[in-house]
């Protein structure tokens, strides 16, 4: 085989490679930002939190909030804004702090965090 | 008989039966120490339907450390007949397969044998990898379980089974199945039963392909019947279900408890590429490859 199709070669599998390991990030972020509570669920997300301080600032103390399943969920809205922020900056963070060491990552064993093959007796 | 009466108002049920290769009674007792882990439930709030062999063999195998993964086991001995008919194709990569008895027989009488309010029922090879499965506590849901599953290799395109069949009614994956100890949820249940029971006219009536019987069938068709005749009555759990299939296998599992996959490449049979899967709860087909790793997984979990 050509050098250069060895080449072509190796740079697809580590596209794949990244854009799967991409996948599995977000993959586990998206559970980070799921929450339940009083027997609801919520996927956490700018929209909610910026509601959530919306009603809080118009004073209001509890409000009745639509789940992932169109459930009417109550709730105490000073509790849930917190909880759902510090939950939104623990998940990106780390969200972030992965992707920006898989862009970094120029080959397949940098990618997978593993030896580099070559490198082992 | 149930060596640990009813404690706990939840908990976790699998059912391990081993079959001539593949020890789920193994699997079942790492998944429960992957729990405690996880979940931080004890071992009582974690139950195992079993069979008197399977028991006999872990015992000779895991000795006394089972009680403290597990604190519950149930024995239900197989059903002979049913394990001699019900055959299934079990996949070690696409290199090796082999004909073995699939005993599933079971699963339908979990909301009987459960000693918890509320259940979460899983498959011992459904790794629990994080503490998604504690958003299910004191749901208003009687019953959650997943329509959809997702590939961990996501540009993998295998077509999904949407469907009992081509033009049937949505398929349920019974892989996970929270449910607490309702009427309804009981419903549903007696319906899984009643399947089972008559499966001849059910696979007809909804025409599901093969002779395989199928937890995943009886429980979509008794959603679909609990439900009203409706499409995907059950509300899917809040956690999607991830999972790689028996032609994987997996390469190693580190100390920080990520599993590096082998994947194969749909296109390209035989040929795999890594994956590193960390902190996201997964389906393992591939029963080997798991079996393989979990003295490994054993070593961490010690640690």
């Amino acid at each position: 085989m050509s050098t250069k199709l060895t080449k072509a070669l190796e740079f697809a599998n580590y596209r794949v490679t990244l854009n799967n390991q991409q996948e599995a990030l977000r993959a586990k972020a998206e559970m980070l930002l799921t929450y339940s509570i009083n027997g609801g669920t919520f996927s956490i997300d700018r929209t909610l939190i910026s509601f959530c301080k919306l009603l809080i600032d118009t004073e209001e103390k509890e409000a009745v909030l639509l789940d992932v399943y169109n459930n009417p969920i109550l709730v105490e809205l000073e509790n849930f804004y917190q909880e759902i922020s510090s939950r939104y900056f623990e998940a990106v963070n780390e969200y972030y702090i992965e992707y920006e060491k898989l862009k970094k990552a120029r080959k397949v064993h940098k990618v997978l965090d593993i030896n580099d093959p070559n490198q082992q007796e | 008989m149930t060596q640990t009466s009813k404690s706990n108002s939840r908990g976790v049920l699998m059912f391990a039966h081993n079959n001539e290769e593949i020890d789920y009674f193994k699997l079942a007792f790492v998944n429960a120490l992957l729990i405690q882990s996880h979940l931080q439930l004890s071992a009582d709030q974690i139950t195992v339907v079993t069979d008197s062999n399977t028991l006999n063999y872990a015992t000779e195998i895991l000795g006394d450390k089972i009680p403290q993964a597990i604190g519950n086991i149930i024995i239900n001995e197989k059903d002979i007949a049913f394990k001699h008919s019900n055959q299934r194709i079990y996949k070690d990569t696409s290199h090796h397969s082999t004909t073995l008895p699939f005993y599933n027989k079971n699963r339908g009488d979990a909301y009987d044998l459960s000693p918890y309010d509320e259940t979460l029922l899983i498959d011992a090879d459904y790794l629990i990898l994080s503490d998604a499965l504690s958003l299910c506590w004191d749901h208003n849901n009687d019953i959650m379980m997943n329509c959809d599953y997702y590939d961990v290799m996501a540009s993998r395109r295998v077509k999904p089974q949407k469907k009992l069949n081509p033009l049937g009614i949505s398929m349920y994956w019974a892989t996970v199945v929270y449910f607490k100890k309702t009427p309804y949820a009981k419903t549903l249940f007696d319906i899984v039963k009643h399947v089972r029971e008559k499966r001849t006219y059910y696979s007809n009536l909804y025409q599901w392909t093969g002779n395989l019987y199928r937890n995943d069938y009886s429980f979509s068709i008794a959603a679909h019947m609990v439900g009203g005749f409706k499409n995907k009555p059950i509300p899917q759990l809040p956690v999607k279900l991830y999972k790689t299939f028996d032609y994987d296998d997996i390469f190693t599992v580190d100390d920080d408890l990520s599993i590096l996959f082998w994947l194969e490449k749909l296109q390209s049979p035989g040929d795999f590429i890594l994956t590193r899967w960390k902190g996201v709860d997964v389906h393992i087909m591939n029963k080997w490859a798991l079996n393989r790793i979990s003295d490994k997984l054993l070593s961490v979990l010690d640690e």
